[in-house]
């Protein structure tokens, strides 16, 4: 999972998890708070009826008829004020919720209760308010409270989509970059552009790291051409000398042999370091890129050049290439070196009397997919991974080759910005798919 | 003909001394640019073969001094370690006639030296003649009398190299490396063993029309040679 949809997720999750602690306390707070409020406010009219008591006296809340109590109701009931004679000890002030009467039906009523002494007279006074209103704000807050929640949380959700997004994206850049470092020359990358010091941090790690990885492979890279480069002097020397000793008069057959094994020897060593030697000018970039190479072009030369190998194993060509791919730009004696390469060994490891496939089509994006298929003995899956290494070689048989051919293939490729990819099962034998790029 | 090898590897320049003595060559050696120099001035010269990796200079220059001076005939003809394409293309351009990666078999040193004197005196052998055979190298054709016989390019390359060193053995080293010249391949063995299946072929391509000779004889563990002829018909 994305770094991104985690840290989205996480601040969802928590601002769910908010608000359904918000909804959960919602009644209770809505009881508190509406109670708070009548409160309040029986107080606050206990204080007017006091006050008015002080004006008027007390006769006007008193009923004509009746002394002792009297009970006045506002119009739609909703709040009451009974003022009662007592004779009992005055009760503390109380406040709190009792069922009562009204219209036939009962209905909570929160009702302070208040005991004063008129002209010497004991009364209590009762100031009631129905809090079945209470409810219906509390409705309205729940609703009024999931709404607003809902809202919080989607801008919240898209804006931080978008910012945690482009807080991230200096880590995705990081990342391209890292991906970009195929082979000893990594492409020159843009400065990465981010005010988030971890990642200035991270970045700049890394290009240390690179910094120091490219030395290294310069190193590897130098040491190559130059052990490759001084050894080829004293080859030459050794070659010649038995050239000129075979050419000598009355030797005998047993020194001719010898010389003959030394020189196969010899040019072994020959063959191995000017593949080195190949690798490592491809990738320290020597070959000049500069020719349109008409692929099709190439893979028929390379094909003439096999002629004989490929009519002695008694195999047949299938072509079956759509359009004309051309790579550019290209180095030609690079791309015939690469298609030799494969098709050489697509003979090599193929059984008598097999079938090689050129095939290949145009891709949507402009590149070309070129299948180069043997039906040769696959290779063993856990060997698929390595074949493009240097001296990896899976054959016993010391005849088949260094070990090197794939290894020029993969830098020629690297260098072309081809992909290749390899295939071998016992069905289809062993396919080479190679992405070429679109001509620039 | 007079040879000048610029060489600073002792070891090196001895061994091609000691073939192009026996090709019958003088030699001449200079181990520095600077002793080229000198020598190229006093000396005249039918070739220069030249090393680009000297101690006191880049070959190249030397190469475009050389080829500034007017009166300069030698024909040159890199030998170098460094194979990169663009010094062969370098040389190339500079004027060198030829450019031979090291190491190289002094064989096929030998046939470039031929060639580039054929060129210069404006020899052009186009045919080559043996017993009833006759190979052109125009339209690179192998004829028996009038019958035209069906060779590949490699199976004609490789007769071709036999005739031009017609009664001496030829090593498959020396044949695979004029063959395949400098594609990098990944067997040299496998090569050397493709000259015996282009031999073997060539053999049954010959005596289909020449059944009573063996053209092309193998000198066991060595191998292979063109049979000489009495009297080596060369048309020109």
């Amino acid at each position: 999972m994305k770094l991104q949809r985690k840290l989205v997720l996480l601040t969802t999750l928590s601002k769910c998890l908010m608000a359904a602690v918000l909804l959960l306390i919602l009644p209770w707070l809505v009881q508190t708070l509406v109670l708070g409020h009548t409160d309040a406010a029986l107080r606050a009219e206990l204080r007017q009826v006091q006050a008015r008591i002080e004006q008027v006296g007390i006769s006007e809340f008193l009923p004509q008829d009746q002394v002792q109590r009297r009970t006045h109701y506002d119009l739609l009931q909703d709040e009451f004020i009974d003022l009662q004679a007592t004779t009992a000890k005055m009760p503390p002030d109380t406040i709190g919720t009792f069922p009562r009467q009204r219209q036939g039906s009962e209905v909570d009523f929160r009702v302070l209760r208040h005991s004063a002494r008129y002209q010497g007279q004991p009364y209590i006074i009762e100031i009631g308010k129905s809090i079945e209103s209470v409810q219906e704000v509390y409705k309205l807050l729940r609703n009024l409270a999931v709404y607003a929640l809902l809202f919080v949380g989607l801008t919240t959700l898209l804006l931080e989509l978008g910012v945690i997004g482009s807080l991230l994206r200096p880590f995705d850049h990081i990342v391209e970059r890292l991906r970009a470092v195929q082979g000893p020359t990594p492409p020159d990358l843009p400065a990465l552009r981010t005010s988030t010091s971890d990642f200035q941090y991270l970045d700049a790690s890394i290009q240390q790291m690179l910094v120091k990885i490219q030395s290294v492979f310069e190193q590897e890279r130098q040491f190559i051409a130059t052990a490759s480069h001084e050894l080829l002097t004293p080859i030459s020397v050794l070659q010649n000398r038995f050239e000129n000793m075979l050419r000598a008069e009355n030797l005998p057959e047993e020194a001719e042999t010898q010389l003959v094994t030394s020189q196969k020897t010899l040019q072994r060593m020959t063959v191995t370091l000017r593949t080195l030697l190949l690798i490592s000018r491809v990738e320290n970039n020597q070959f000049a890129r500069t020719e349109e190479v008409p692929v099709r072009l190439v893979l028929q030369e390379v094909i003439e050049e096999l002629e004989d190998r490929i009519n002695n194993e008694a195999l047949v060509i299938h072509w079956n290439l759509t359009g004309e791919p051309v790579l550019a730009p290209a180095n030609r004696s690079l791309i015939f070196t690469l298609f030799f390469n494969l098709l050489s060994n697509a003979i090599k490891y193929n059984q008598y009397g097999g079938q090689i496939e050129l095939g290949g089509y145009s891709t949507p994006e402009g590149g070309y997919l070129l299948r180069i298929c043997n039906t040769g003995k696959p290779i063993p899956a856990e060997h698929l991974p390595f074949i493009f290494e240097r001296f990896r070689r899976f054959d016993e048989d010391a005849a088949e080759g260094y070990g090197l051919g794939l290894a020029v293939v993969r830098s020629i490729a690297q260098l072309h910005h081809i992909t290749v990819q390899v295939e071998s099962d016992e069905q289809r034998g062993t396919e080479f798919t190679l992405h070429l790029p679109p001509a620039a | 003909m007079n040879v000048l090898i610029v060489e600073d590897d002792r070891a090196l320049a001895r061994e091609l001394g000691i073939f192009l003595y026996n090709e019958h060559y003088y030699c001449d050696f200079a181990r520095t640019g600077r002793e080229a120099s000198e020598k190229l001035f006093v000396n005249e010269y039918d070739f220069v073969l030249l090393d680009l990796g000297l101690p006191d200079q880049d070959g190249l220059q030397l190469l475009a001094q050389a080829r500034q001076e007017r009166n300069q005939k030698a024909s040159i003809i890199i030998l170098s370690a460094r194979g990169s394409v663009d010094d062969r293309i370098n040389g190339l351009n500079l004027g060198a006639d030829d450019y031979l990666p090291k190491p190289y078999s002094l064989l096929e040193l030998g046939s470039r030296m031929q060639a580039v004197t054929r060129r210069k005196h404006g020899v052009v052998l186009d045919k080559l003649a043996f017993g009833g055979f006759v190979l052109s190298l125009g339209d690179r054709s192998l004829r028996h009398s009038e019958t035209l016989l069906d060779v590949t390019r490699k199976e004609f390359e490789l007769l071709h190299y036999l005739l031009l060193h017609r009664g001496k053995v030829l090593t498959r080293l020396q044949l695979s490396e004029h063959i395949w010249g400098n594609t990098i391949n990944d067997s040299a063995d496998h090569d050397s063993n493709y000259i015996n299946v282009h031999v073997k072929n060539l053999r049954k391509k010959l005596a289909q029309q020449d059944p009573a000779t063996e053209w092309v004889e193998t000198v066991r563990g060595i191998g292979y040679r063109l049979r000489l002829e009495a009297n080596p018909d060369l048309t020109t």
